[in-house]
């Protein structure tokens, strides 16, 4: 279908504008040190109880893919309000495209762009010698997580880029959004937590993601709490995706 | 359709924003095939914005506007297969090079990678940008991104090529350039609507046009009728004397004998000149020149001087074109037109 070949040309476009090494190198090289700081900071963490491993690199695997996740989504709509100052998002409208093909050309490399900053962290994390409990199969699905969990973000993103119509507002507010990466089970299991803290984080979607792909990192396939997350996952997308082409189709007709 | 041979037709047209601001009002027009049509007007009068409408980028409130044959609100995509059109905010892809960024139009206009490519190729030669196409679009001059815009527009040989203010902001030789480009593909028959704020250019280029102003069409035509319509040429003539009341009497002279040709609207004799008016001055020099030297009058100087479409354009708006300065900073203007909240 005409649709998918248009978006695989807009995605092919998007991609090559964030590889330039000054866009993609930078929050890649952030979180690469974060993930070595924090890993150095708390690695007798795992001493006070409550930890499903002893290994403290392994439990900050899936929080630092979340958080990498969280801190770049804002990209997303940045790169929409550049092609729209520059011009160029007029010219794909004026091609005779489907103009939703500008939109999920524009998610999907949000989703491949989560997807390699994941892979990223996993191979840092081997260098540090974390093992995988669920092989290499749960590489892929932690990966998978990661590309769906960016697509929600990206999204959100896009949503601020539509509502603010200003490529430094949207920067600006999507740091009102990075509390949801922290106020998780980002350092320590829930049973750790207590007070406000703790029923902040169980309200918090996002720990639902985090402890899913902890999960596949550091327990094996305990599915209850995959799926959960899955759930979640899905819902996040669905939920913002509806907004985003609602939006999306509002200001483009 | 009215005639068979129109390619772009509007009637009564209307565009309000919202917040209210009617930026075309009740705009009627065709253009037939293969003309080179030019809508003049100072920014803001609401070109940008009924030629985005015929571009599909922009929805109308009211009215019809057919391009190629189709609706642009019932039938965008047919309308985009028909159009090429270049922006006055060049659309640009900065990041690719002027290769991928053609290629790219190409397979977004449905061509195959090798279609694509082997068109690219002809463009580029078309515009003299073949020793550039390497070198990515962020780094070409102001005639360079309007080149190369051009030849985006026409990647998929358009029937229709929309331009908005092809050449504001440019250098007189990329101008000139880029005038001979257009002049070029309108002989090839490809049908041209552009907008301009620029007489001269509208002036040099278009074969007809109508002049806009605050969302309407103040006058429409051929830029000579126009031109013609606003008064008659003037020209000025300096007669041969040994001293200045030789020069006096010889100027009354040529006054008594151009006064009673019919061609002649009006004659007045200054201190040795004569300035006459006419309806066409070029083709009334040779005659007044004729006329003088069979009665052995002198001519030492001769000027011409003929309305511009900015005497048009006064004599329809009380105002000249280049009272209208530009208006708004370039963030609200791009991002307001395009989310439709713009002040026009």
């Amino acid at each position: 279908m005409a649709v998918f070949r248009e978006t695989y040309y807009i995605y092919l476009r998007n991609l090559k504008v964030w590889l330039m090494p000054a866009t993609f190198l930078p929050p890649l090289f952030i979180s690469g040190v974060l993930y070595v700081l924090f890993a150095a900071t708390f690695t007798e963490v795992t001493q006070l109880g409550g930890f499903t491993t002893g290994d403290y690199d392994a439990f900050l695997v899936a929080w630092i893919i979340v958080q990498a996740v969280v801190f770049s989504g804002g990209d997303s709509g940045f790169a929409l309000l550049t092609d729209v100052m520059s011009g160029y998002f007029d010219k794909l409208l004026l091609a005779p495209i489907n103009r939703f093909s500008i939109l999920f050309g524009s998610l999907l490399v949000s989703g491949t762009r989560a997807m390699f900053q994941g892979v990223v962290i996993v191979v840092i994390a081997l260098a540090l010698g974390v093992s995988f409990k669920t092989g290499v199969l749960g590489v892929l699905a932690l990966l998978g997580f990661a590309a769906v969990f960016g697509l929600a973000w990206a999204c959100l993103s896009i949503i601020i880029a539509l509502k603010t119509k200003n490529a430094q507002a949207t920067q600006s507010s999507f740091v009102l959004f990075f509390p949801f990466a922290f106020l998780t089970t980002a350092f320590m299991p829930e049973d750790l937590l207590s007070g406000w803290f703790r029923i902040a984080v169980k309200a918090n979607p996002v720990t639902y993601v985090t402890e899913a792909m902890r999960a596949i990192v550091v327990e094996g396939w305990e599915m209850g709490v995959i799926l959960t997350g899955l759930w979640v996952t899905i819902a996040m997308v669905g939920v913002l995706m509806i907004v985003t082409t609602w939006l999306y189709r509002r200001v483009t007709v | 359709m009215v005639n068979d041979n129109v390619i772009i037709e509007v009637e009564d047209l209307v565009k309000v924003y919202p917040g209210g601001t009617r930026a075309v009002n009740e705009v009627s027009f065709s253009v037939e095939e293969g003309e080179f049509f030019g809508f003049l007007g100072p920014n803001g009068a609401g070109k940008s914005t009924t030629m985005k409408i015929l571009g599909t980028l922009l929805g109308r409130t009211s009215g019809r506007a057919m391009v190629g044959g189709y609706d642009v609100s019932r039938n965008p995509k047919e309308v985009r297969r028909t159009i090429g059109f270049a922006m006055q905010e060049v659309g640009l892809d900065d990041l690719a090079t002027g290769w991928d960024f053609l290629v790219m139009q190409g397979l977004l206009y449905g061509m195959s990678r090798r279609e694509s490519k082997i068109r690219t190729e002809e463009l580029l030669e078309l515009v003299a940008l073949t020793d550039v196409a390497k070198r990515k679009v962020g780094a070409y001059s102001g005639g360079m991104r309007r080149r190369i815009d051009l030849a985006a527009a026409l990647v998929h040989r358009p029937a229709v090529l929309f331009l908005d203010e092809p050449t504001t902001g440019l250098d007189p030789q990329s101008r000139l350039a880029i005038w001979e480009h257009l002049e070029q593909l309108n002989r090839e028959g490809i049908t041209i609507f552009l907008t301009t704020q620029m007489m001269e250019e509208a002036d040099h280029l278009c074969e007809r046009i109508a002049i806009i102003d605050q969302g309407e069409i103040v006058a429409e035509g051929k830029p000579a009728e126009l031109k013609s319509g606003v008064g008659d040429d003037l020209v000025v003539l300096s007669v041969a004397g040994e001293d200045e009341s030789e020069r006096h009497r010889q100027a009354e002279r040529a006054q008594e004998l151009l006064g009673p040709l019919e061609y002649v609207d009006e004659v007045f004799a200054t201190d040795g000149s004569i300035s006459v008016n006419v309806k066409d001055g070029g083709a009334a020099i040779p005659s007044l020149l004729q006329a003088l030297s069979r009665e052995g009058i002198a001519i030492v100087n001769l000027s011409l001087t003929s309305p511009t479409l900015d005497d048009v354009f006064l004599k329809h708006t009380g105002r000249t074109i280049r009272d209208e300065g530009a208006s708004g900073d370039e963030f609200n203007r791009v991002m307001g037109q395009w989310m439709g909240v713009s002040r026009r």
